[in-house]
């Protein structure tokens, strides 16, 4: 049996070419953040004491270190690293001041976006949104390594 | 998530090579810019970065004018050893060229701090001032340190009104090689619209701004549609908010199973490459939460993955052969017993 897993694994990898796209970049990173840190949770405490804000903060701290070439990576590595329990997404109840001006509009947008970014408040705007792009392209990535992880596990 | 072309990935696809085409021809372009897919780009790039191989030169339409804003990426989305260089600019070189061919002024755009220019001077504006620069591809990997110099010179509003660029040299042409030098861009003012500088640099921003939102909205999805950019903006908050939350949700997830993790990195490693990459996910990500207990066990929910990913479910059938699952038949039911 074992050899047969095996085989198939080889078979797996095989059927992969060595290019290495960047979202496999990233998620071999990733997840090779994350699950030994996960691990070392697991044993560090006891299994009934692990609860969902340090997860958070591994998940987080998987995705900065795996994209540290981005302005916000490196920003959440150092939020991160400093104060811990603040998690980037709990700005997500933001009261919008919605001006007439539409010019307005967009900017009280543009600010909103920003604060979702992690770091996004020290940046200007153009840079803020290409940072943005690769931004959400990483979080979906993120989001499918964790739906595997997860997978995995249950 | 094998199996990525450029436009499965992101859904990028500028089609720059159609836009050239379709305008006045820029020899320039034909030979400088080649793809920055091919020469210089890792194929880590090309394998799907978020900045396309394809993303160099976008047509701007402008009322009146067709103008050509050539941004050359120094560097791709993800990875790029580079630095953070913005999307969608190459370490700084990108230039706005207006094409007129009818011999209007044009507003162009000189990065600085980039050397290498192909192209010859325009003899005819002489001066120093009105310089194109353009980089060839080659060297755009040089630019990493000359991120965005964006800095206008300030009396290039009132030279610039005076000066009526024909065509021809309008486009490529009037690069020149001492440019590398400088460090200011260049502005020409465009027919009919105002030449005080600041409006100029106004106008440079703004376009940058909506060339960026215009490739968000290729990466956020179900954008197509929507002209706007407040609306867009607001798609695009929205998008960043769910996939935040998304990732909230697996963790906390992640949490109630963590006690049991027994994972294998390489496991995960291979079914994700596995894993098309299907742009739905995300969206699919909320499914009911069921609480699992006990070791990993069949409630490998097919659910959870509504789409079908057959390459994930031979992986499934390699679990089950491994004995973790005990009964595959009951694979389609939730029950979180029988694990091993």
């Amino acid at each position: 049996m074992e050899r047969q897993i095996i085989s198939k694994k080889k078979q797996v990898f095989s059927v992969e070419p060595t290019k290495l796209s960047p979202s496999e970049v990233f998620t071999r990173k990733y997840t090779s953040h994350l699950v030994p840190a996960l691990k070392k949770l697991n044993m560090d405490k006891n299994s009934s004491q692990i609860n969902q804000v340090t997860v958070k903060h591994e998940v987080d701290m998987a995705l900065a270190l795996s994209a540290q070439e981005f302005a916000w990576g490196r920003f959440l590595l150092q939020k991160l690293s400093s104060a811990d329990s603040k998690s980037s997404s709990s700005n997500q109840t933001q009261i919008l001041e919605r001006s007439n001006d539409e010019d307005g509009e967009i900017e009280e947008k543009m600010k909103e976006l920003q604060e979702l970014l992690p770091g996004g408040k020290e940046m200007n705007v153009e840079e803020m949104l290409s940072e943005i792009g690769n931004y959400i392209k990483y979080l979906e990535l993120q989001t499918s390594a964790l739906k595997t992880i997860v997978q995995d596990t249950t | 998530m094998g199996g990525e072309s450029n436009e499965g990935e992101m859904g990028l696809n500028h089609g720059d090579d159609h836009s050239r085409a379709g305008t006045t021809s820029m020899p320039l372009y034909a030979k400088a810019d080649p793809f920055f897919s091919s020469s210089d780009w890792d194929p880590v790039v090309n394998g799907g970065s978020f900045s396309s191989s394809h993303y160099p030169s976008v047509v701007m339409e402008n009322p009146g004018m067709s103008c050509f804003t050539h941004y050359q990426t120094g560097s791709g989305y993800p990875d790029m050893p580079a630095s953070l260089l913005p999307f969608g600019d190459c370490g700084g070189a990108g230039q706005f060229l207006g094409s007129d061919k009818n011999g209007e002024s044009v507003g162009r755009l000189m990065r600085a701090g980039e050397s290498h220019d192909q192209v010859s001077d325009d003899g005819v504006l002489g001066a120093s001032p009105t310089r194109k620069r353009r980089q060839a591809e080659a060297e755009s990997q040089r630019n990493k340190k000359a991120v965005e110099e964006y800095q206008e010179d300030p009396q290039r509003g009132s030279d610039q009104s005076q000066k009526k660029h024909k065509d021809g040299q309008s486009k490529e042409s009037s690069q020149s090689e001492e440019a590398p030098k400088e460090n200011y861009i260049h502005m020409r003012a465009r027919r009919g619209q105002a030449t005080n500088s600041h409006s100029l640099a106004e106008r440079v921003r703004r376009e940058k701004i909506s060339e960026r939102m215009r490739l968000l909205q290729e990466l956020v999805p179900g954008c197509n549609k929507i002209t706007g950019k407040a609306v867009m903006l607001d798609e695009i908050i929205n998008y960043v908010q769910s996939l935040q939350q998304q990732v909230e949700f697996l963790s906390m997830k992640l949490a109630t199973v963590n006690p049991e993790l027994n994972i294998d990195i390489d496991r995960i490693i291979a079914k994700d490459l596995l894993q098309p990459r299907d742009r739905n996910t995300p969206t699919l990500g909320l499914n009911p939460f069921t609480s699992f207990q006990g070791n990993i066990s069949t409630t490998t929910n097919p659910h959870y993955n509504p789409l079908p990913q057959t390459a994930l479910e031979s992986e499934l059938q390699n679990l089950y052969q491994m004995g973790y699952v005990s009964n595959p038949s009951t694979m389609s039911s939730f029950s979180p017993n029988n694990g091993n």
